[in-house]
């Protein structure tokens, strides 16, 4: 059976589509809108990063609770507070590209004539985003329960200083790997199976820094500085990296 | 003959490790043609389609689509190719209008909002713009696929598979909408159907386990010839 050509549809088809390039800039956001849009309707992002983010919280707070009147939290409770931010953002990475891959959306936007690298970009603001909310609810409650009965330094606040520097390199880290598992079969174990090695350096550096940031009484030590300046130089290295390898890890 | 090529690959070949998906494809393809493509599962239909849409890279061998070089010219080879598939490259939770306003603006189309209306009155779903595409029937989330692909109006249409899964009647609708917007067009459909795709095609091709074994015009081939071509080619393939 063969259908006569409706001469209006036709017209509005091809009705004088201008189609200029958008920017660089105009990209991005585009696709950092969608991300965050998508999030805000779902919430499965924020949800379950921050219910894993409470579960660890009341694990140490069991943990703790049986340890010795003498026992000096201070000195691993920059550990502990990275246990569990690495852990949260595992737990977000594995699920960041769901929508995208649930039927084909990813390969929509890679039709587009855009940088590949723009995809990257936005995925990781995104993912950055996300990991820097779930911070603000989960570390005050992490001070509070932990560190309340203890005196920590003066200079505590300086602690932000890592948790940024630190997220900063995990979403960038996080978002390249998780695009490389996304497609593959058991891709939650192999993302922690890659992620946690090639995060090692940027963790040792901010657990070091949040550590001295916590015990130290003396503001800005060298100790500090040094590490948060071997995590800065972690994330710049990782974010060219991502940046430059992105349109080849994500084209078969 | 003075009709110029939208499509010429060859050698196109492609390697997934030590599997050869696509071998030594070579073929021409005139303007404003209907290739449909048949072999059976696994022959590089689909594999072709992606290398020929710029999702995957060729292993060897190269392609010119309308006179431009698929590996160097890929950025502005995009905006003039849609892609319809069995999968619809929506995203579920946002509503039929924000994703057809997403790759609209990604495209960098003059007056996002108006064509978007236009496309979706044109896949008579605006009543349901505003529903998340997760809600739709199989038939209505192709609907919007179809209006996703044509958005910026591209010469090139691939279409993988694209009747997978519809009903008789959402069958009915796409045929119609693929008639309204083949002039002008050039469309290449990857088909599991031989009678359907026979039916719309203007060329065909056989692929069988990753080569090329038989291309044709339909000119002069009525159906009976075709299946027996086919089975022909695909024993040839074996």
């Amino acid at each position: 059976m063969t259908v006569e050509p409706d001469q209006d549809k036709q017209k509005q088809i091809a009705s004088a589509v201008k189609v200029k390039r958008p920017s660089t800039a105009s990209q991005f956001v585009t696709l950092f809108a969608r991300d965050i849009r998508q999030e805000m309707r779902t919430r499965e992002m924020l949800s379950s990063m921050g219910f894993y983010a409470l579960l660890v919280l009341l694990v140490l707070g069991v943990a703790l609770a049986q340890a010795d009147s003498s026992f000096q939290i201070t000195s691993i409770s920059g550990g502990l507070l990275w246990v569990m931010i690495v852990f949260t953002s595992l737990l977000g990475l594995n699920r960041s590209f769901t929508s995208e891959r649930e039927d084909g959306g990813l390969e929509g936007v890679l039709l587009v004539p855009l940088d590949r690298s723009i995809i990257f970009l936005a995925k990781m603001a995104a993912n950055l985003v996300f990991l820097l909310v779930v911070e603000m609810i989960a570390c005050p409650l992490f001070f509070f329960f932990f560190m309340s009965q203890n005196a920590a330094s003066a200079s505590i606040a300086l602690v932000v200083m890592p948790l940024l520097i630190g997220s900063i390199g995990i979403a960038a880290v996080g978002t390249l790997l998780a695009t490389i598992t996304s497609g593959a079969r058991g891709r939650d174990v192999l993302l922690a199976m890659l992620f946690i090695p090639v995060i090692f350096p940027l963790l040792y550096a901010v657990v070091s820094a949040t550590s001295v940031t916590i015990a130290n009484t003396e503001a800005l030590s060298s100790a500090f500085i040094s590490s948060l300046a071997m995590a800065a130089g972690y994330d710049v290295i990782m974010l060219s990296v991502s940046w430059l390898l992105y349109d080849f890890v994500i084209t078969d | 003959m003075s009709q110029t090529l939208a499509i010429k690959t060859d050698s196109l070949s492609k390697r997934f490790g030590s599997v050869r998906a696509l071998d030594s494809v070579s073929f021409e393809l005139p303007s404003d043609s209907f290739l449909s493509v048949f072999g059976p599962n696994g022959a590089g239909k689909s594999t072709l389609l992606r290398i020929l849409a710029t999702l995957a890279r060729p292993t060897s061998g190269s392609a010119q689509l309308f006179g431009l070089n698929l590996k160097e010219d890929a950025d502005s080879l995009r905006s003039q190719i849609g892609v319809l598939s069995h999968r619809s490259m929506l995203f579920p939770d946002l509503t039929a209008y924000e994703n057809l306003l997403f790759f609209g603006r990604l495209y960098g189309l003059e007056s996002p909002e108006y064509r978007v209306n236009e496309m979706l009155d044109l896949v008579e779903m605006t009543g349901r713009k505003h529903d998340a595409v997760r809600g739709f029937s199989r038939g209505m989330t192709q609907r919007v696929a179809i209006a996703r692909a044509l958005l910026h109006d591209p010469r090139l249409l691939l279409l993988d598979e694209p009747y997978s899964g519809l009903d008789p009647g959402a069958i009915s609708l796409l045929d119609e909408l693929l008639e309204q917007i083949r002039p002008g067009r050039t469309f290449i459909m990857v088909s599991h159907d031989l009678g359907h795709g026979f039916s719309l095609a203007s060329h065909i091709m056989v692929l069988s386990r990753g080569r090329l074994v038989a291309f044709e015009s339909c000119q002069g081939l009525n159906q009976q010839q075709f299946y027996d071509l086919y089975h022909q080619s695909i024993e040839i393939g074996k």
